[in-house]
């Protein structure tokens, strides 16, 4: 799992030598049951509020360090709000108590971080309402451009894992008759034609009264798919939930889907610019088989948790800043396509529904109760969806929700992108998806 | 005990000449803020938490955070500008990354001093040191064990307790100058049991100013009460003529209402509310204190410097006075109050609430609770349920109405007759002002989020259903 030591780049968050940095961790260890690391994080969110507001621009910038020290299970952090030598020994002094723990501080330069564009921030709010007005209609909005970006690196023991960057935007758009959010790649076109599509729906449905029978079929479009798939199966098999309710190596050979379930999480595999070979504690990451054949093959773990139950796997540890620990969680979620047609999804489903969209979604991590709420949906008549319905809530367990699936579709798309609000921690999640068929749900 | 460093007034205005020669800005503000904290994490891994012996054997983890940073607003004709940064502020030489360009379209007004003194910040301007990391593991296993011998069989299963302490200092080229400093420990606990073949678990959140203030056998109470709701078998019919609701439930329900408690908009929302009649009965007062002496977040001063202090909303009853900002001063004859809060130096002021609360009235409590023929006590939100309200629309065409799940108990005489485990009360919350029968006499502040208190009340006409 130790990733390889790397040559400084210029547009590395550390562009001096890590040596000296790596020996300071090691004089923090009393003996060899001990493991020490130090997290660097730079931050950059430019945010342009809708036209009217009185500072319309605004831009936080962040830089900081923080040093933890784990040992059996228990482990101790300390963070500052700026990269210095000054502040690693500050925190290396914290988290042992001593001062003077490392001497000396060493010295630390951080590398380029990329130029100030706003112009492509300012252009999206007109390229979304173009991209309405190609449906042929139009409606007031205030939008919210933010563009994110992010870059760590982690020194452990007497490694560095390479440095980690990612740059994405999110939207948040306020209409007469709603609100709508999430995270996009990028500004370009065709990541905007989408939020479009969403928002038009929620024109047609606005009024409408909240649905409230339970149909026989119901069909999820990729979106919709993959915030089901984030809280039934992500959230569900992060360690730090089942170890709610018990240990969670024992989920490991668990049915809870049919034969063509197969759902990865695999951070590379996130949109350029948002994709990830390490995570946020340095530990490479792969290509986790979350559910194979329905099975549960690997739940989400972190060091701490792989520390503790050693059927799991290290690799999934994110963290929401450096002031706060990190924990098992999904990145990039996967559902793989199965060679059913789409079309095939909507065959004798007449007076079913088509689900686009889920705008929230949370689990009740104690008895795997599930709840998806959907700001409008489509009646499904015997050629596909057809008239719109109001919102619609989804209530049903874990475990039935997935046994519910019978269908997967045969065209898995970048779908479901949007902030997890777990413990109270946003953190970006990116997911790709089919769509999806369910039946038999009460 | 490291101190919190912050940069001098004068340092401040130093910068602020740097900034508008740099920018061209005619206005302009630096808030700078610094804090940091210890707290003690308890994670859900079952041999750590099964059964410490002493609070040495737990198995937990402790962060000590430190945090600084400032914030930057300038403005121009046609022109403003906010910037945060993590870090000390830059020295006079620093501000080099801004020139003329970097106004963007936009307008900036900022306050001027105010005729009222306010006075200078007094709590503790030191980060908690190591002490606190063993004050928290002894408090959590403290708790832990009073529960167990309240009710036996119930577990930990997470746990956060926090002890923290900041101060900012602020200056704007007004004139405007401002200091505070605040400090605050918060205990959030998750505990689970199984009784009755049932499982049922519950959270807790408290504030006070420092972990000290925590009495375990008090929250332990707490939660064992809330377990033994969580694993009773419901009631299947619920009376809901009278019901007294707790501290918790209030002050759940008057965050609810804070909309309509601040600004120009909330005020005309309140009018509609009252159309004419009283809002509430004349034992019903809330007010706004961001001053308050025994408050955990008393602050002598707002986030843009502007003097706090004690707004009556509601009076007796009656709409009192909206929260109205520094700009709105003498709004339909209204005065403005410090009213702007950041929540952290990453953030710009927004209007906020500081110690919202319902003052005590004349009754005791617990005679709320004897007085009741057969009704419920309702002793907190449910786990995860629903709490919401909505407003209606500007013309008054819907009504505006509320919803929060709850879970208490049916009681006749403040004698328990059943449990509720879950229940949904809802209805107008015209209903709910009006049909406040009695206020009790025991504020409390709850974080829900912010400080806010009420003390025990006395509801009726409202909609009470299992859920």
């Amino acid at each position: 799992m130790e990733t390889t030591p790397t040559t400084p780049q210029s547009n590395a968050l550390l562009a001096s030598d890590v040596t000296e940095l790596t020996d300071s961790l090691t004089r923090l260890l009393d003996h060899p049951g001990q493991r020490t690391e130090a997290f660097f994080e730079r931050l950059e969110t430019v945010e342009l509020l809708p036209k009217g507001t009185h500072d319309r621009l605004r831009l936080r910038r962040e830089r900081g360090v923080s040093v933890r020290r784990i040992e059996a299970g228990s482990s101790r952090l300390a963070s500052a709000d700026t990269i210095s030598g000054h502040a690693f020994a500050s925190c290396c002094d914290r988290v042992t108590g001593t001062a003077g723990s490392i001497g000396p501080p060493p010295r630390i330069r951080t590398g380029r971080w990329p130029p100030l564009r706003i112009a492509e921030i300012e252009r999206a709010e007109r390229q979304l309402a173009r991209a309405v007005n190609r449906r042929r209609v139009g409606f007031p909005m205030d939008v919210t451009v933010r563009r994110h970006r992010r870059q760590v690196q982690v020194i452990h023991g007497h490694m560095s894992a390479p440095s980690q960057f990612e740059e994405y935007f999110s939207l948040h758009v306020e209409t007469p008759w709603g609100v709508w959010g999430g995270l996009l790649p990028s500004l370009a076109d065709e990541d905007l034609d989408p939020v479009a599509t969403c928002l038009v729906d929620r024109l047609r449905s606005r009024n409408l009264p909240a649905h409230s029978n339970a149909p026989r079929v119901i069909v999820l479009g990729p979106c919709a798919a993959a915030v089901m798939l984030h809280e039934v199966v992500a959230h569900t098999l992060e360690a730090d939930t089942l170890a709610l309710t018990g240990a969670p190596e024992s989920v490991v050979g668990l049915k809870l889907g049919k034969d063509d379930l197969d759902v990865i999480d695999d951070p590379r595999l996130a949109p350029d610019g948002c994709g990830r070979f390490s995570d946020d504690e340095g530990t490479t990451v792969i290509a986790r088989w979350l559910l194979r054949g329905g099975r549960v093959r690997q739940p989400l773990a972190d060091l701490c948790w792989a520390g503790r139950y050693q059927r799991l796997v290290p690799g999934a540890a994110r963290r929401a800043s450096r002031h706060v620990l990190p924990g098992p969680r999904t990145t990039h979620l996967e559902l793989l396509p199965s060679d059913t047609p789409d079309a095939e999804l909507f065959q004798e489903a007449a007076g079913g529904l088509y689900i686009g969209e889920f705008e929230s979604g949370s689990l009740n991590p104690f008895d795997g109760g599930c709840v998806l709420r959907a700001p409008c949906a489509r009646r499904l008549g015997t050629s596909g969806p057809v008239d719109f319905v109001g919102p619609v809530e989804l209530r049903s367990r874990t475990v039935d929700l997935l046994a519910a699936v019978t269908a997967v579709g045969d065209r898995p798309l970048a779908a479901g992108a949007g902030w997890c609000a777990k413990d109270g921690a946003l953190l970006p999640v990116w997911a790709r998806s089919p769509s999806v068929r369910l039946e038999g749900l009460d | 005990m490291k101190p919190l460093r912050l940069p001098t007034i004068q340092a401040l205005r130093t910068a602020l000449t740097a900034v508008t020669e740099r920018t061209g800005a005619s206005s302009a503000e630096i808030y700078v803020k610094a804090g940091g904290g210890v707290q003690v994490e308890i994670d859900p891994w079952r041999p750590a938490i099964a059964s410490p012996a002493t609070p040495a054997d737990w198995r937990s983890h402790a962060l000590h955070v430190e945090e600084k940073g400032w914030a930057l607003r300038a403005g121009a004709e046609g022109g403003a500008l906010f910037v945060a940064e993590s870090g000390s502020l830059p020295a006079p030489g620093g501000w080099r990354g801004l020139n003329r360009h970097s106004l963007r379209p936009g307008s900036l007004r900022l306050p001027s001093p105010s005729r009222r003194k306010a006075s200078m910040a007094t709590a503790r301007k030191h980060l908690p040191d190591g002490d606190a990391e063993t004050l928290g593991r002894n408090l959590a296993h403290g708790i832990l064990e009073r529960t167990r011998s309240e009710l036996a069989g119930s577990y930990l299963i997470r746990a956060r307790l926090y002890d923290g302490a900041s101060a900012s200092v602020l200056a704007n080229s007004e004139g405007v100058t401002g200091r505070t400093s605040l400090r605050l420990a918060t205990v959030e606990m998750e505990f689970a049991v199984e009784r009755n073949a049932t499982r049922g678990s519950c959270s807790l959140y408290r504030a006070a100013r420092d972990l000290r203030d925590f009495d375990a056998p008090t929250i332990a109470a707490e939660v064992a009460d809330r377990l033994t709701l969580a694993t009773a078998a419901p009631e299947t019919v619920l009376p809901s003529g009278e019901l007294a609701v707790s501290p918790a439930v209030a002050s759940n329900l008057l965050a609810l209402l804070s909309p309509v408690l601040r600004d120009r908009d909330g005020w005309e929302t309140l009018q509609r509310l009252s159309s004419g009649y009283s809002l509430g009965p004349t034992d019903l007062t809330v007010l706004d204190d961001g001053a308050l002496e025994t408050g955990w977040i008393q602050t002598s001063v707002d986030d843009e410097g502007v003097p706090t202090r004690a707004v009556t909303l509601i009076r007796e009853g009656e709409p009192g006075e909206p929260l109205l900002p520094w700009e709105d001063d003498g709004w339909s004859g209204f005065s403005a109050t410090g009213c702007r809060r950041r929540s952290g130096w990453r953030a710009p002021p927004e209007i906020s609430h500081s110690h919202l609360y319902i003052a005590p009235g004349p009754e005791p409590a617990d005679q709320i609770r004897t007085g009741i023929r057969r009704g419920c006590y309702l002793l907190d939100r449910a786990p995860g349920g629903r709490l919401g309200a909505t407003f209606g629309d500007s013309h008054g065409d819907a009504e505006a109405t509320f919803e929060i799940d709850v879970t208490g108990f049916v009681i006749e005489h403040d004698r328990i007759l059943g449990a509720i485990p879950r229940a949904r009360l809802g209805g107008s919350i015209r209903q709910l002002l009006r049909g406040i029968r009695a206020v009790g006499d025991d504020v409390r502040f709850l974080p829900v989020p912010g400080a806010v208190g009420a003390p025990t009340l006395l509801l009726t006409g409202l909609q009470l259903e299992p859920v």
